[in-house]
């Protein structure tokens, strides 16, 4: 009888319908009741798919929760004591990072993935300035430019792009579109690299 | 902000090439008639011994007689896509075109001849630009001139279909490694590109660009299109200057020239530093190099080296104490190169 009781006053506060006394109750009962919160849980799930037709993501707060407060138990790290307050805002600014980056600009993440290709280019740079200076030992020297021509700093191969650089690239195809190749293959390497509005 | 703006979002880059290739074209006409066996027959009987230049031509005379209305669609090897819808009318003299994106921040894009213009509805601005008169232009596939030819070789490698068209397969190969390598779909009736891949050393496509639709000899009114170019009341205009200049009067010269690469006009820009900045410009018909040159900044000029973003590459550097931006459709090598032989002359 107590059960349905909770699972009723879960249900009414899943659905948004407590307030006041009802409200703070339900949520304490919520809080400190397992059951209870096996109940807020699925009260979700039903409303999810109910929704949106695709089953809502995640598991049972509880079991998650267990699993990981197992899991931190286990962690035999030497710096046990990191797992501070200010560590776990390191851990969230750490993984917050990648979102904000994709989320704001597409262009951003499009530099990101070309990191890849440009230490490849990288390569092919030092490659290329051994092949052209011999007296050269390696990245180490590259960088030590005398002010003539050796680059520095190509192993890092990731430019933030900026907007000074964006208007350059755009200036590059619309003067420097100097090519015998026809028109629509300027617009669309323009078109392609004007990417999402900034 | 203003002239940011104006050389970002303005998206008739390659307009200009197809309006003094039409220069060329009667030379061009004149050269493949002599060069070839039987006059007479009809280009499309003899495809497969087009030279680059026969190819070239071709496609060009097609882009510059023929309407389209079509949307087009690129992707690089970086993953971005980007898409456009296109109207393009021409009667001999005149080219007009309209580009609307169909990706990103809504734009519109008009072209007569050299004079373009960009509306940016989401600011209520009309951006203005002349492009380059075609006379200042070298003709690039003209013989006596021409690096195209001696950089580039042309084979047909098939045929194919796209957007609905038959087209001929067209593989520009680049005889040294200074240059990237093209696959272009050429539509068979008309030599209309409506393919392009830009292919690195080993073959990879970097960047392709394709219409996805396509309706030739669409008819597309130039006068509707002109009526559209003028700027609606209440939106602001703005226009970017770009004089011209030379390399030499900036103070700055090449040791050696980069093979096959000719320069192409020099111009001055605002830049963010007083003095603006000098672009000069280099081709060697298919590619493009720009060189920016602007006093060294050192809170704003902190990062050399070389990035690659398709088929665009970018190389930053500082010399003595100016800043060189090198942007080109070419290898980092050929970048590297033009960064070596710069000098300054004081």
């Amino acid at each position: 009888m107590d059960d349905m009781r909770t699972q009723e006053m879960v249900s009414a506060l899943a659905d948004g319908e407590l307030r006041g006394d009802a409200f703070a109750r339900a949520v304490d009962v919520a809080a400190s009741d397992a059951d209870a919160r096996h109940a807020w849980h699925t009260y979700h799930l039903i409303g999810d798919v109910l929704r949106s037709g695709e089953a809502g993501a995640g598991a049972v707060p509880d079991r998650f929760l267990t699993r990981l407060q197992a899991r931190l138990r286990d962690e035999q790290r030497p710096a046990a004591a990191a797992v501070s307050p200010e560590a776990f805002r390191m851990a969230a600014r750490v993984s917050q990072q990648p979102r904000p980056a994709a989320a704001a600009n597409d262009g951003n993440f499009r530099w990101k993935v070309l990191a890849g290709v440009a230490s490849l280019t990288a390569i092919g740079t030092v490659a290329w300035s051994l092949s052209a200076a011999p007296a050269s030992g390696g990245a180490a020297q590259l960088a030590r430019t005398d002010g003539s021509a050796v680059l520095a700093n190509t192993q890092r191969g990731v430019m933030i792009r900026d907007a000074r650089l964006d208007e350059l690239l755009a200036a590059h195809r619309q003067m420097g579109g100097a090519s015998v190749l026809p028109a629509p293959a300027g617009f669309l390497r323009n078109a392609a690299f004007e990417g999402p509005a900034r | 902000m203003g002239v940011r703006r104006s050389s970002k979002l303005n998206l008739a880059g390659r307009g200009i090439a197809i309006l003094w290739l039409a220069g060329t074209a009667a030379w061009a006409c004149a050269q493949s008639a002599s060069n070839a066996a039987a006059p007479q027959q009809p280009a499309s009987q003899r495809g497969a011994e087009r030279s680059v230049s026969d190819w070239l031509m071709r496609m060009h005379q097609a882009s510059r007689v023929r309407s389209y209305i079509g949307t087009f669609v690129v992707s690089s090897n970086a993953g971005s896509l980007a898409s456009a819808r296109i109207w393009h009318a021409c009667d001999g003299d005149q080219q007009v075109e309209r580009v609307e994106s169909l990706t990103g921040a809504p734009r519109s894009t008009f072209r007569r001849n050299e004079e373009v213009v960009t509306f940016l509805p989401e600011r209520h601005v009309v951006r203005t630009e002349r492009q380059e008169p075609l006379a200042t232009f070298p003709n690039l596939l003209q013989a006596s001139d021409s690096s195209i030819p001696e950089f580039y070789g042309a084979r047909q490698v098939g045929s194919d279909r796209v957007a609905g068209f038959d087209a001929d397969v067209v593989q520009l190969e680049p005889k040294d490694n200074l240059r990237f390598g093209y696959r272009i779909w050429s539509e068979k009736r008309s030599g209309l590109v409506i393919k392009l891949q830009t292919l690195d050393g080993e073959g990879h496509v970097l960047e392709q660009t394709a219409f996805s639709e396509l309706a030739l000899d669409a008819p597309v009114s130039m006068e509707k299109i002109n009526r559209m170019m003028a700027a609606p009341p209440g939106w602001r205009v703005e226009k970017l200057d770009t004089p011209k200049t030379s390399a030499a009067a900036e103070g700055w010269q090449l040791k050696m020239p980069v093979a096959g690469f000719k320069p192409v006009s020099c111009h001055r820009r605002p830049g963010a530093g007083s003095d603006g900045m000098v672009q000069w410009i280099f081709s060697d018909g298919l590619a493009a190099v720009s060189l920016f040159l602007e006093p060294y900044d050192r809170v704003r000029h902190v990062q050399e080296g070389i990035f690659a973003a398709g088929a665009t590459q970018t190389l930053t550097q500082r010399i003595q104490e100016w800043w060189l931006t090198a942007v080109g459709e070419v290898p980092s090598q050929t970048l590297k190169a033009f960064a070596q032989n710069l000098e300054r002359r004081n």
